[in-house]
């Protein structure tokens, strides 16, 4: 019985993980083979659409459908043709308009870049945070005696000892999906009791 | 005597009546004299009373076109139907605040009526936070921001109601977002309440769950709405632009979303509640935000307007409210200890964590870019405006990561999870979402981001609908038949079941934008008549135009036919509106036709006469997902609240009577469960 399970439980694992391996295959199969070289217009679109076109409201250069929009698209694909990098290009059009007015997607340096690392390093330190603390709380001794009491089932551990720590976990799984299906259903849990 | 003069007297009755509720509330809580207590509830009737006296007699101003009322004369015109008339009572800044302060008093009453099932002790605390609160919108009402002041001389007619704002989407769009910051209050006075009783119990902490669930469904509503009304009337193809006032609405929700999870935890395991209570105090703060945000002119939006000067009072009032409640909390603090420990990281309270902190930060994400524009004005003296492209790559990729914990959670179990049933749950959703981004490749999907979003969407959706049929399949094996089964599960379980009819609604609506967002296609062309246009396997042949003139109004629409492989699917008449009110500013009416999940959205830009038209056509795929999604979730929303009430009250009634009895029944329930399985 038990040497059943465990076979089941490996089992499971290992087509959990030939899954996953499946899906990164895919992924980056998808990320290596799309083709580096983009096109001209989707040049033009990438650029047009981190500018703000100066006379609508809320729209970018690439969707706004005024005349001015349409003439900056045009001179984006003068650039783009006359090989010039997409910086170049937005560097041109904020130093004639004002890069507050034209360009709405924050550029990767100077002041700019803070808006960037803000959000990103406050979520990074939200993960270290979360970490300290969950680490905190398992160690705290006067708060967790029952943590500390019951072992570590070890992920992959292959002895017997933690094998049947791992049956008896699941047996607790099982009965606590039950049991939350169960709680305050007292037609339910008679028809548990029934079956029994 | 005219219907304003009512109008402004009930205002300073309803003023009076609100600062009496708060003191008679306080004292009576503070000397325990429930006559006090009882005549403060009273008080609280009349306010709401004298609200619905005030907005009556604006309603009534509206329809008898009292022009002398410059609100009146500033919103409407003799011209206008009934129904945009009655609703440009919110089209203003006043009439905006003086909704506010009517639903906020209908709730409120609301609250006394049914607060024999809240903990009595915070009952004239909620009171005296509501009415606090209503104080400050009645002052503003009755001083500053007075929807009744007339003018010496009454104009012939007024001058009418923004043309964007005419438009069906507007008779129920401010209305709901409205009443979804509004409802944020309830939820804040319960923890202004818990903290100064110090009862921070179970009792409290369902209470306040069902009114935060309330809020949060009546903001997901307004949302949604929104959403919908600016992809039907904006004539851009989208529906979410991350305009400033978009994204002030949406925050307070993110905020409520974070706060509906994190109290399972404390429901459980008595842990998170300092947490918990800054959640709440940080959703009504950012629900005030959100109001003022809109009126204050501080960042500039395309949703605005009215502008006006009173953010300066509001800006005060935010800072109160985030003084006041930081002081109360901090005196607090002691008693906020958690119960229990944490066990695993692995198990849901861990899963509920990450959700957390991801939901904090989009809110601090979205929050960062809305307030940008600001920053950079006080440290480089020039604005820069955020647009869409920092918000999706900012917040996309814990969208995605949000999903995926959405997925993952319900697998685990309380505490700590054992691995290997872990495994075998997770193999199911995740071969599905295997074979979703195999088969995308070959449907041409060759975007990676895309194919990530949807598979994990895939994945998301395949762990809940596993999730619900595990559910069926345990109460099939004790004698149910499947369909009886899962009616069953949402039936008892509708907390439960219904969280996850709110997971399914948000996977289909993150399949909406990802959809959307990647396989979008835009075209204009300026046309004659047998002309026509192709995109994406559609051709459009223009027509002509159509000109109707009405007395109020002028429609220019062009006919257009749509076909799809050589098939005839139908006419569509894009069009604009030219209101007599606003000449220089046409509206649009933008045509959408659904095919299965793709929407043809065609918008007519430009036209010359009779005989051209420029025409914008954007084929949007799973832009209905968007719509469904959204529905699915309130629906859910409303599951998980509706029920939630009565059983609330029931399972009161049965501990107050059966205590002894559930005590010792529970035990036998448990080894019952571990028995069988």
């Amino acid at each position: 019985m038990k040497a059943r399970n465990s076979l089941q439980q490996k089992r499971s694992l290992l087509l959990l993980l030939a899954t996953v391996a499946l899906i990164a295959a895919v992924w980056s199969w998808l990320f290596f083979a799309t083709p580096s070289q983009p096109s001209v217009d989707q040049r033009v679109h990438d650029i047009a659409s981190q500018l703000r076109c100066p006379v609508c409201q809320g729209e970018s250069v690439a969707d706004a459908p005024s005349g001015l929009a349409l003439q900056m698209r045009g001179i984006i694909r003068q650039q783009v043709l006359a090989g010039k990098s997409d910086s170049e290009i937005i560097q041109y059009f904020s130093s004639r308009y004002g890069e507050g007015n034209i360009v709405w997607v924050p550029q990767w340096q100077g002041f700019t870049l803070l808006a960037w690392l803000v959000p990103i390093g406050l979520l990074l330190a939200g993960f270290l945070f979360l970490f300290l603390v969950v680490r905190d709380w398992r160690k705290d001794p006067g708060l967790a005696p029952a943590g500390l009491a019951r072992p570590q089932p070890a992920a992959g551990g292959a002895n017997s000892a933690s094998l049947s720590e791992e049956d008896a976990e699941l047996e607790r799984y099982r009965a606590q999906l039950e049991q939350e299906l169960a709680s305050d259903d007292p037609l339910f849990s008679r028809s548990i009791k029934e079956a029994n | 005597m005219y219907f304003s003069d009512l109008g402004i007297i009930a205002l300073i009755l309803a003023l009076g009546f609100a600062l009496y509720t708060v003191i008679a509330s306080i004292i009576g809580a503070m000397r325990s004299a429930p006559p006090l207590v009882a005549s403060a509830k009273r008080s609280l009737l009349a306010v709401t009373f004298f609200l619905l006296l005030a907005s009556g007699a604006l309603v009534v101003s509206f329809l008898t076109h009292d022009f002398g009322v410059n609100y009146v004369a500033e919103h409407s015109s003799s011209s206008m139907s009934w129904y945009f008339v009655t609703a440009a009572f919110y089209g203003g800044q006043e009439g905006s605040l003086l909704y506010w302060a009517f639903v906020l008093s209908l709730f409120s009453a609301l609250f006394v009526i049914t607060s024999k099932r809240a903990p009595a002790a915070l009952v004239p605390y909620v009171m005296a936070t509501l009415m606090g609160i209503e104080s400050f919108f009645l002052f503003m009402l009755a001083t500053l921001s007075n929807p009744f002041v007339r003018s010496a001389v009454a104009p012939k007619d007024g001058a009418g109601l923004n043309p964007l704002l005419m438009d069906p989407g507007m008779l129920v769009h401010p209305p709901m977002l409205l009443m979804g910051y509004m409802s944020f209050s309830l939820p804040f006075a319960f923890a202004v309440a818990a903290l100064i009783t110090g009862r921070l119990n179970a009792e409290w902490l369902r209470s306040i769950r069902r009114w935060m669930l309330a809020a949060w469904t009546l903001q997901t509503a307004g949302l949604l709405l929104g959403a919908w009304w600016a992809y039907h009337v904006l004539g851009w193809g989208g529906y979410w632009s991350w305009d400033p006032v978009e994204n002030a609405a949406l925050l307070p929700w993110l905020t409520a979303t974070a706060f509906l999870h994190s109290t399972m935890v404390q429901e459980r395991r008595g842990m998170l509640k300092v947490w918990n209570l800054s959640l709440v105090i940080a959703c009504f703060a950012l629900s005030i935000f959100g109001t003022f945000e809109v009126r204050s002119g501080l960042i500039s939006s395309v949703h605005s307007f009215a502008y006006s000067d009173i953010g300066a009072y509001f800006f005060g009032f935010l800072a109160v409210i985030i003084l006041f409640s930081s002081a109360l909390f901090f005196f607090r603090l002691p008693a906020l200890r958690a119960e229990q420990e944490f066990d695993s990281i692995v198990s849901r309270e861990g899963v509920f964590l990450l959700n957390n902190l991801l939901l904090i930060g989009i809110t601090f994400a979205t929050l960062w870019g809305t307030l940008f524009p600001l920053i950079s004005a006080a440290f480089r003296g020039q604005t820069m405006t955020m647009g869409p492209p920092f918000y999706n790559q900012v917040i996309a990729p814990m969208i995605v990561l949000l999903v995926l914990a959405m997925g993952i959670g319900p697998l685990l179990a309380w505490r700590r999870t054992s691995l290997s049933a872990l495994w075998r749950n997770i193999s199911v959703p995740a071969i599905l979402a295997a074979l979703c981004a195999l088969i995308l490749p070959l449907l041409g999907v060759t975007d990676v981001a895309a194919n990530i979003g949807f598979t994990v969407c895939t994945f998301t959706g395949g762990a809940i609908l596993y999730e619900i049929w595990r559910g069926a399949r345990v109460r099939h094996r004790h004698g149910e038949s499947y369909p009886k089964a899962v009616y069953m599960l949402f039936q008892r379980y509708r907390q439960r079941y219904g969280g996850y009819i709110v997971h399914l609604g948000l996977v289909f609506l993150v399949a909406g934008i990802i959809g959307s967002h990647y396989f979008q296609q835009q075209k204009d062309a300026t046309l004659k008549p047998g002309q026509d246009m192709s995109v994406a396997g559609y051709r459009f042949t223009y027509l002509g135009n159509i000109d109707e003139k009405a007395s109020d109004k002028e429609t220019i629409s062009s006919q257009v036919q749509v076909w799809r492989d050589g098939q005839l699917q139908g006419y569509l008449y894009p069009g604009r509106v030219i209101y007599a009110t606003y000449p220089d500013q046409p509206t649009s009416a933008i045509e959408i036709k659904t095919f299965v999940a793709t929407d043809v959205y065609v918008y007519l830009a430009d036209w010359q006469g009779a005989a051209q038209a420029t025409i914008r056509v954007f084929i949007n795929p799973l832009v209905p997902f968007v719509w469904w999604g959204g529905l699915l979730m309130i629906l859910g929303g409303i599951l998980c609240w509706w029920p939630a009430r009565r059983r609330l009250a029931s399972a009161v009634r049965t501990r107050e009577t059966k205590k002894p009895e559930s005590v010792v029944e529970k035990p036998a329930e448990v080894a019952d469960g571990g028995v069988i399985a």
